[in-house]
């Protein structure tokens, strides 16, 4: 370390001036708030909530004397249905969401790669879902779309003669369409990345096949797909990852239900922890949708890594 | 192969057409809805201004001017928590990205503190939630705009460490070379040509933690409840109430919150479009 601040000499204009701070300083000056912030504000609390899954901390008991109680909370919490229902409807909304989010983004970048008028257009109106806000999605789609007495849909399925949906108060409805709505909201992330990913193909491998005659689908079988393997596997980890983590939509849609059809990890980890102030428990939830989260992404990363590696 | 390129453009602008009004749809009844009346909502839907039903300001006027004290209060709320804690995160998150592209660091050298920054987002929210909730009653942070700032810019910074990291990095050290061999300060560097420079990936990252501050809805939850709530949290307690099922009202406080992060978002489309693929393709 010392080594460093020997190389990093006063500049001539902060010498002129009679202070010098070195580039050894700098390096740190600039490091450091970003640290402090880190470390206060993520890594501390991370920690703590490790530490409160190992007690018997509860939120409205003051001045109670706090017991380390060991993995007691781990061993209730895992075998409960409170969580295990939640962590079931979690994996299923995510399993649902992120592959038709793929296969959405990867049809219209596909789409959008093969036109040129108007492309400027759709590409920045299918951005439109990224700047509203995942409360506000829910309120249109969930509560006013969805609705089974006044919304539309219904409305417009009974006008045509079809028979009407149970958007909500049908358990296996209700997760599809917290689904349906995370979909609308999440694939123009997807449409970007992967338009992205399809303008950045190399072109030689289209003429070759073009030359020998290659159909459109064997085209995206050989050579686009595996081609854009690397970036798929990108996009999918970070939608996952963001999939699991799926609270504000349950909230405003369903609150959970109907019955306890459509809790997610994190909505239980607020009913348990902050509103019934069983913070000990809360934190095992908490942590265990990390592992969960840790479990799939690493899942992903290792079933993809031969695809992966053969692509680059 | 005429006729194979007619049926694929054919078939591209179809699925195209298509996912635009699936798209469309939704705004287009928030729009209408913020100006429908009671009765062109209870008594089955209505499609068409003027032909189904006739709009009118009702809804905006019995939002903001009749329970104008409730109403703007949230709207405060979430401009100053989220200005603030962007304003800060942007600072302290683009001067750890400069030094972390710029200077060599031992142990886990450059690269690994920044992927250390960015281990920071793999962590659930949930994870953060309890904690804070007990740090924030003993601090008598709980339902201020301070404690929610200060909550939205740790949250803020992993990001635009890593995102103006690999920004800096593409920047050529040569001009900052020249320029302190010519006299220049770090400082005068910094503030005279990195600066400029930088200022379109500050830009991108500023709209993009801008709009999720602007949006964050779990620790609005948790940590607001009446004195600060921010606009999603006001939103979703209205869904509860009575006026859960005065639809005009609810459309009328979601497009009001939604109208400037998308003309700010349209406006500054190619920003957005950077941000994302920076922060995933790299």
């Amino acid at each position: 370390m010392d080594q460093l601040a020997t190389r990093a000499a006063p500049t001539a204009a902060a010498r002129r001036r009679g202070f010098a701070i070195t580039d050894y300083a700098w390096k740190w000056i600039l490091l450091l708030p970003a640290v402090i912030v880190v470390a206060g504000l993520l890594i501390f609390p991370i920690l703590m909530t490790l530490y409160v899954s190992f007690t018997d901390w509860h939120l409205f008991a003051y001045g109670r004397p706090i017991r380390f109680v060991g993995l007691d909370n781990w061993f209730k919490v895992l075998s409960d249905q409170s969580f295990r229902i939640p962590a079931r409807n979690t994996i299923v909304f995510v399993l649902g969401s992120v592959p038709i989010t793929y296969l959405v983004g990867l049809t219209v970048a596909l789409a959008l790669n093969n036109i040129n008028v108007g492309r400027r257009f759709f590409r920045v109106f299918f951005l439109l879902p990224i700047m509203i806000s995942p409360v506000a999605v829910s309120v249109v789609i969930g509560r006013m779309l969805f609705n089974e007495n006044v919304g539309p849909i219904n409305d417009i399925l009974w006008r045509l003669g079809l028979p009407t949906v149970s958007w909500l108060s049908n358990p296996v409805m209700a997760m599809t369409s917290l689904i349906l709505i995370d979909v609308w909201h999440h694939s123009a992330f997807m449409i970007l990345i992967l338009t992205a990913g399809v303008q950045s193909l190399p072109q030689d491998p289209y003429e070759a096949a073009t030359v020998d005659g290659a159909s459109d689908w064997q085209m995206f079988r050989y050579i686009t797909f595996p081609l854009l393997v690397p970036i798929s596997v990108t996009a999918l980890l970070i939608r996952s990852l963001e999939a699991f983590k799926v609270v504000d939509i349950v909230k405003v849609v369903t609150g959970g239900g109907p019955g306890q059809a459509t809790e997610s990890i994190t909505l239980a980890v607020y009913d348990m922890g902050v509103k019934g102030g069983d913070i000990a428990h809360g934190a095992v939830a908490a942590y265990s949708l990390f592992f969960i989260m840790a479990i799939a992404s690493g899942a992903l990363v290792l079933g993809t890594r031969h695809w992966v590696k053969k692509a680059s | 192969m005429r006729r194979g390129q007619r049926v694929r453009l054919t078939l591209s602008y179809a699925i195209l057409i298509g996912w635009t009004a699936i798209l469309f749809f939704p705004v287009y009844w928030l729009v209408i809805t913020a100006f429908k009346t009671g009765v062109a909502v209870s008594t089955g839907p209505t499609y068409l201004p003027f032909v189904d039903f006739q709009p009118g300001l009702h809804a905006f006027r019995e939002v903001f001017v009749s329970n104008r004290e409730a109403a703007t209060r949230p709207f405060i709320n979430s401009t100053t928590t989220a200005l603030s804690s962007s304003v800060v995160a942007l600072f302290i998150g683009s001067m750890a990205g400069y030094s972390l592209a710029r200077f060599r660091f031992a142990g886990p050298g450059s690269n690994g503190i920044a992927f250390l920054f960015l281990s920071q987002r793999m962590f659930p929210t949930a994870v953060l939630v309890i904690p804070f909730l007990l740090m924030y009653r003993d601090l008598e942070l709980l339902d201020t705009r301070l404690g929610l700032s200060i909550a939205y810019t740790g949250f803020s910074v992993p990001f635009v460490v890593w995102v103006m990291r690999d920004f800096f990095l593409g920047l050529p050290v040569e001009v900052e070379e020249s320029a302190m061999i010519d006299g220049c300060s770090r400082l005068g560097v910094l503030t005279r040509i990195v600066l400029p420079l930088a200022a379109p990936g500050l830009v991108a990252v500023f709209i993009l933690i801008m709009i999720g501050a602007w949006n964050e809805y779990l620790f609005a939850l948790v940590l607001t409840f009446s004195e600060a709530i921010t606009v999603p949290l006001y939103l979703q307690i209205q869904t509860q109430t009575v006026m859960g099922t005065a639809w005009w009202n609810l459309a009328a406080i979601s497009l009001v919150s939604v109208i400037p992060v998308v003309v700010a978002g349209l406006a500054l489309e190619r920003y957005i479009t950077r941000g994302l693929t920076f922060g995933a393709v790299k």
